[in-house]
């Protein structure tokens, strides 16, 4: 494997990461909010 | 926290296909460099919205018959969703054009069937915003993601088929109806199309639950507040 091609795989990896991540306390937001004693 | 466990399973799914795209997968004969290995993150994209419009359409055909507004609102999160895959397999297409074909853009028939996808759909959100009164956005909304049924799978699959010249390479359903790529390569383009898939329908179902708790605030959610 070239190091160039390592490079493209680990901040893919670091991208898609990220992402997940967001994505998952998103969510976590998203249930918070949904609770009854939450509610508006 | 089975809901937790499924997610991470996703997120190892993912990182398994990517690193198999780069990895383990071989570079494919007749294209330049490593340009090849863009395939396993376009064609999940393009494949991601085509479902992700079909998946608008048939929440749009439900809330025609029971016109609720919560089917309105999973068609919506699906157009929006659909949009950002289809953004991304049309700027990965470019990245590879411009590798293949010196140009990022050529007017290709498939680029140019893209395009009118992207527009169709980005036509849809303003449609929707020209609209005020809650009731005739979702109808009208609905009415247009199901010709959408008609006009993806159109442009998508049939016009780009029917020019009589194109430099794209031989789509995975092609006219053979073979699959001409190296096995690895097709394992690779399967798992990673099937895990971008999975994750169009957890970002759904996301998306979903942010415009439901926006129509019960009354507002939009900004940093989890109602602005």
């Amino acid at each position: 494997m070239s190091g160039g091609i390592g490079w493209v795989l680990a901040v893919n990896l670091v991208i898609w990461t990220g992402l997940f991540l967001y994505l998952l306390w998103v969510e976590t937001r998203v249930r918070q909010m949904e609770r009854p004693e939450n509610e508006s | 926290m089975t809901g937790l466990l499924l997610r991470w399973l996703l997120w190892a799914w993912l990182a398994f296909s990517i690193a198999g795209a780069f990895l383990w997968a071989p570079l494919a004969k007749d294209f330049l460099g490593q340009s090849s290995r863009i395939l396993f993150f376009h064609v999940p994209m393009a494949w991601g919205a085509f479902v992700a419009f079909v998946v608008a359409g048939a929440w749009s055909l439900l809330y025609l018959r029971r016109r609720s507004p919560d089917h309105d609102r999973a068609a919506l999160a699906a157009v929006e969703v659909g949009l950002v895959y289809c953004v991304l397999a049309t700027v990965t297409g470019a990245m590879w054009a411009r590798i293949e074909w010196h140009t990022w853009w050529n007017w290709d028939p498939r680029q140019t069937s893209i395009t009118v996808v992207l527009v169709f759909y980005a036509a849809y959100l303003v449609l929707r915003g020209a609209l005020e009164d809650a009731e005739a956005r979702a109808r009208l909304g609905a009415v247009y993601a199901v010709i959408g049924l008609v006009v993806a799978p159109f442009f998508i699959f049939v016009a780009p088929r029917l020019a009589s010249f194109t430099l794209h390479p031989e789509p995975v359903l092609n006219t053979d109806a073979e699959l001409k790529m190296d096995a690895r390569i097709g394992w690779v383009l399967a798992s990673s199309s099937l895990a971008f898939n999975v994750l169009f329908f957890w970002l759904h179902r996301v998306r979903w639950r942010v415009l439901r708790l926006e129509a019960r605030r009354g507002g939009t959610l900004v940093s989890g507040e109602v602005s």
